[in-house]
């Protein structure tokens, strides 16, 4: 190519360099200022998790080299071959060139093999089932609540936790774990797909109905006292968004008296009727089976529940007034169960009960007077 | 000499009237109603995105109270983006283009091409009314069951029905439309084009058709089956009748990992159309890029159960080797095009930018859906915001803006005019900027863990910056849009009078008129190379 | 350059080399074959179900075994006093060797015998389609439907978009009598035919396979 009499292109060489120099440094920019983070996951705080991490940084690392290096050479050719008015002759007519084809394509292939070889190696890591686990947990995933059973070494079920979300003010609620034991998570469906998914942990697992899936995990030691935010990751209908839960890691120690009350809540005889006027409700297929109820005004007053829908459906029965504001907020029941459900003494009015889990297909209205 | 010199408005290449646009067998006009069909569900899943993206753009549901209504946006986005968009429109692009490359007088089937094309806005009304039937589809454009099948809090309601009825429609639309292109292709060629002689755009619509006629029945077979078990009392899918839901992952994967392929390789075509005529080169490694597309055509068959590798139902490894494996032909295509334009003389007209833009954007798109080959990794990131930036990256940087520059660069020959380079990018500009504003965020989501499909998100998660950035972007997106449309209603009136070959190309539909006469060409150049018209141009007779 | 443009038709004439082809085989008949393939496809999918289906079977009392004790003793049945089902599958064998002889005579222009071998292919196609409308009535009085659990389901599933094929084959065939019989097919000229043999073969194989997955296997 001819360069014109007045102005001489920069070198070849320099220009690449430059445009090398910008790209790494716009890289290491970027991590340097800690923005980067935003770029890894969040600092796992499980064994298995850390193994991810780790397989996370190499395949992260490769793709920025990758990244780097391919755009480079286009950003390279987009400013260095710009036609200019002085190209007048065709460019040399380049069909290819068989050696770096194959060296492309080997190159490449090795690069992915090692991909695949520390994957597999990572995947067999954590995925061991052990035959005895030191804590045995069967996640229950129905629309659209989790429920978590703790079972006993021989697999029988000791406690049933049906507030999977854990409620700071009253320090109730989740999926309890003590820190350095394995944990085995058994996964069940009534209905449809869900998924148990926890950031921290870097892990998911999908609950497909009609199979158990089942993995393990052992928290961190230094993680005990921490909450951590998990949430149902497969789409599972109008409710998917609400599917939340909590893994709360605990010493031992804090772990056995957290699973001892549990325990005692699971097994403790329901709260006898108590008195006063008594309304009968039961849901089944998502539904309760009346759409109005009365109750006399300025009475405390009952309902036994019955939730006749499987295990694993849960349903409660709240009530809020004419503006929305919640005035009775009941403990859901797990599906083949049934409870009595006390509640306030309520102004005259119109108020609308609903089930919390299922509020759009299980409403209807409570005429107070 | 084939020009005609009139001005387009005297052209008789296009006879009018409404009676001869739906009744055409010509390629040539059926590629452009491909197109137009194409672009309005663009818009109309465009829209839905919209909605979708209006919705997340805070904490809280502000529009959207009944979260059904959101997943049935998000499943008619990507229905409509899929099936009614995509797909269509490179098939529209292969429709106009493939029998002028081979120097064909038009397809092998022109009636069955006809027949292929008015499917379309027949199953397209079909989805869209569905909406207005009592409510559209809203278990995700997978439509997994148990939550696709009938039941209180699954899918009641004839919105699936009206959705499984129309993708077997086009399904079938797909299925002869690849039926005629490998035909076309196979027996249709003129002398001396011999099979390596053919462009790549020609190439690619034979390896998608191929996979389109292999795969496409699959899917038809699991949605059949999907039907019965909705409104017959079947049990395929019904894990509490003796059915398995995950078999239904199975079937659908086949053919969904494959139909990705069909989703991006013509667009691959086009980019390897453009770059050899913007850059004044051949395309580097013409014969390692048929066997690299080959190849992943191949592949693409091996891979589908990679989607589902947080069943618990899957032999994994398998399945994670042959994905990484993918990367290699794809990375092979990639270098070949960078090295097309390295030491070419690259004329930056919008065909060209568009096509350095899908370049970079699916290179992003390859790489990060490498992270999910590593089943590890896929662990975490599977059905969060990770894969959304995925998809997108490939799809929207890849499949359209490849789309774009093919629009940029054959729009002359269908019309005869010239489109505005200006406006043209202008466009693209504001739509890379809004696309990676939207879709860059979504890997930092993912990562931070927020699931797919969810109408609304905790405000103390941490997520609230990237989803409204992500909704900002969205809406720089639907603005670069505009001047498109702009650019094409003032080009066809005033466009600059576009000749036979505006780009000084190298392919044959750039040797007739533009637009060509009904039967294409009057007389063809000797066919030499895959260049026969540079050749004709240089004087050479081949390499 | 116009010799070489000579080779192409205008767009009037539909496929182009139809009549000659410059070598292999024609347009409508590669048309077919990769039509053929699709089909094969959508049946290998319907198939996959059924394997999948049949090996993770366990009935309600939790007994694994196909076919579920229920549906065994209907399947019996039907074998006696008439093997119905054996017999709609001679029919259709013997259908696929008349319509071959079709091929044959009209390859000979011999047309009376191509039209006599295709009007007996089109009748056992009927009868086929008959047999399997008995047998399907049979089984609904014994009260088994597609809802019928994994087994009904996949046994209409898999048997009535065969019948399906069939019924499509039969009026295929239907057209190329009708055609025939207008004298529009002689040795030279008769690709729809061979298209639409292919398609019949197509079908007796697959019900092959299918009879002999659901019953004998």
């Amino acid at each position: 190519m001819s360069s014109s009499p007045r102005k001489r292109p920069a070198p070849d060489a320099l220009v690449a360099g430059v445009v090398v120099v910008i790209l790494i440094a716009l890289v290491a920019a970027v991590f340097m200022s800690g923005w980067g983070d935003t770029l890894y996951p969040p600092k796992a705080v499980t064994a298995e998790g850390r193994e991810i991490r780790g397989l996370y940084d190499i395949v992260f690392a490769v793709a920025v080299a990758i990244f780097v290096l391919v755009e480079a050479l286009i950003v390279w050719s987009v400013l260095r071959y710009r036609r200019r008015p002085t190209d007048v002759e065709l460019p040399v007519q380049t069909h290819g060139n068989n050696l770096v084809e194959v060296i492309w394509t080997l190159i490449p292939t090795g690069i992915v093999l090692f991909l695949f070889v520390i994957s597999w190696q990572t995947l067999n890591h954590i995925s061991v089932v052990s035959a005895a686990p030191d804590i045995r947990v069967h996640a229950i995933a129905g629309q659209f609540q989790w429920q978590f059973e703790y079972l006993d070494a021989s697999g029988k079920k000791v406690a049933t936790q049906l507030a999977p979300v854990y409620d700071t003010t009253t320090g109730e609620g989740g999926m309890a774990v003590p820190v350095g034991r394995s944990i085995q998570v058994t996964l069940d469906s009534p209905d449809v797909i869900h998924a148990f998914y926890v950031p921290r942990f870097l892990f998911k697992r999908d609950v497909v109905p009609g199979q158990t899936n089942r993995f393990e995990f052992t928290v961190d030691a230094n993680e005990a006292g921490q909450v951590f935010r998990g949430q149902c990751a497969e789409l599972c209908g109008t409710g998917h968004r609400t599917m939340l839960f909590n893994v709360i890691a605990l010493t031992p120690a804090d772990y056995d008296a957290w699973l001892a009350a549990l325990t005692a809540k699971s097994n403790a005889t329901p709260a006898p009727l108590p008195s006063g006027p008594v309304l009968n409700v039961t849901a089944e297929g998502i539904k309760f089976d009346t759409t109005s109820l009365e109750a006399p005004a300025g009475t405390p007053f009952a309902i036994v529940f019955t939730n006749k829908d499987p295990s694993g459906i849960s349903h409660d029965i709240d009530i809020k007034d004419a503006s929305g504001t919640v005035v009775a907020n009941q403990d859901t029941i797990n599906g083949g169960t049934s409870a009595n459900y006390a509640y306030p003494a309520l102004p005259a009015g119109t108020y609308t009960f609903f089930c919390s889990i299922h509020p759009g297909a299980m409403s209807g209205t409570l005429t107070v007077k | 000499m084939a020009t005609h010199a009139l001005t387009p408005a005297a052209s008789t290449a296009y006879r009018g009237g409404l009676y001869e646009w739906l009744t055409t067998t010509d390629h040539k006009k059926i590629g452009i109603m491909y197109v137009v069909n194409s672009f309005i569900f663009f818009l109309v899943g465009g829209i839905l995105a919209l909605v979708v993206r209006a919705e997340l753009a805070q904490p809280g549901l502000q529009f959207l109270t009944d979260e059904h209504v959101y997943n049935e946006m998000f499943t008619m986005h990507a229905s409509v983006m899929l099936f009614l968009f995509v797909i269509p429109m490179l098939a529209g692009l292969g429709n106009y283009v493939v029998p002028l490359q081979i120097g064909a007088p038009d397809m092998a089937f022109p009636r069955i091409n006809a027949l292929s094309f008015w499917m379309l806005p027949l199953a397209g009304i079909l989805l869209v009314s569905s909406f207005f039937t009592g409510g559209a589809a809203s278990a995700g454009w997978t439509a997994y069951p148990p939550l696709s099948l009938d039941g209180p809090l699954k899918s009641p309601g004839s919105g699936q029905d009206l959705w499984i009825v129309g993708v077997i429609l086009i399904g079938t639309s797909s299925i002869l439309g690849g039926i005629n292109f490998l035909v076309t292709i196979f027996k249709m060629r003129a002398p001396g084009m011999t099979l390596f002689r053919m462009p790549i755009m020609v190439w690619t619509i034979l390896v998608t058709s191929v996979l389109v006629v292999m795969a496409t029945p699959v899917i038809t077979s699991g949605l059949v089956m999907l039907f019965i078990d909705r409104n017959y009392g079947g049990h395929f899918f019904d894990p509490f009748g003796g059915g398995s839901a995950i078999l239904y992952q199975n079937v659908f994967w086949f053919y969904s990992h494959p139909a990705v392929y069909v989703m991006i390789l013509p667009a691959m075509g086009v980019i390897s159309e453009v770059l050899p005529v913007f850059s004044r080169k051949p395309l580097f490694g013409y014969k390692a890029f048929i066997f690299a597309t080959a190849g992943i055509g191949a592949l693409g068959f091996s891979v589908w159960a990679h989607h589902m590798f947080t069943t618990g139902a899957v032999f994994l490894p398998f399945f994670s080797l042959l994905t990484f494996m993918i990367a290699v032909p794809t990375g092979v295509k990639m270098f070949n095009w960078v090295f097309t334009l390295f030491r070419g003389q690259l004329t930056f007209s919008t065909p060209l930018i568009y096509a350095i833009g899908f370049l970079t954007m699916f290179l992003i798109g390859g790489i990060n859906g490498a992270f999910s080959a590593s089943v590890p990794v896929d662990f975490a990131i599977h059905d969060t915001y990770w894969v959304v930036a995925h998809i997108h990256y490939v799809l929207f940087g890849g499949s359209v803006f490849g789309v774009f520059a093919g629009l940029f660069y054959w729009f002359p020959k269908m019309t005869g005019r010239m489109l505005d380079e200006t406006l043209g990018k202008i466009q693209f500009v504001l739509m890379m900027l809004g696309f990676n504003l939207t879709f860059f965020p979504m890997h930092m989501l993912g990562l931070a863990g927020m699931p797919r499909r969810i109408a609304d998100y905790a405000a103390d998660a941490g997520w609230n910056d990237w989803n409204m950035a992500a909704t900002i972007g969205g809406f720089v997106i639907a603005v670069s849009i505009l001047p498109f449309i702009w650019n094409v209603f003032i080009s066809l009136r005033n466009g600059k009078i576009a000749g036979d070959d505006p780009w000084e190309a190298n392919t044959l539909e750039w040797a007739t008129s533009s637009p060509p006469p009904p039967y294409n060409f009057d007389h063809l150049p000797e066919i030499r190379s895959e260049r026969p018209l540079f050749d004709a141009r240089h004087g050479q007779t081949g390499h | 350059m116009t010799a070489e443009s000579q080779a192409l038709t205008p767009a009037g004439s539909a496929s182009g080399t139809a009549h000659e082809s410059r070598r292999g085989i024609s347009n409508p008949i590669l048309g077919m074959l990769l039509f053929i393939s699709s089909e094969v496809m959508f049946f290998a999918g319907l198939f996959a179900a059924y394997f999948s289906t049949r090996a993770n079977f366990v009935d309600v009392n939790g007994v694994k075994g196909w076919p579920p004790a229920q549906f065994a003793d209907v399947l019996k049945l039907r074998f006696e006093p008439i093997p119905l089902i054996l017999l709609a599958t001679l029919i259709l064998i013997t259908s696929s060797i008349t319509c071959q002889m079709a091929i044959w005579s009209i390859r000979r222009d011999d047309r009376r015998g191509f039209l006599r071998a295709i009007g007996v292919t089109f009748i056992l196609g009927v009868l086929f389609l008959l047999m399997q409308a008995i047998d399907y009535s049979q089984l609904f009085s014994e009260g088994m439907t597609i809802g019928s659990g994994p087994f009904g389901t996949t046994y209409f599933t898999l048997t009535g978009f065969h019948g399906a094929h069939v019924f499509g084959g039969v009026i295929m065939l239907g057209v190329i009598l009708y055609r025939g019989m207008a004298g529009q097919f002689s040795a030279r000229h008769h690709d729809a035919l061979e298209a639409a043999s292919l398609y019949w073969h197509f079908v007796d194989v697959v019900w092959i396979l299918l009879f002999s997955i659901l019953y004998l296997l």
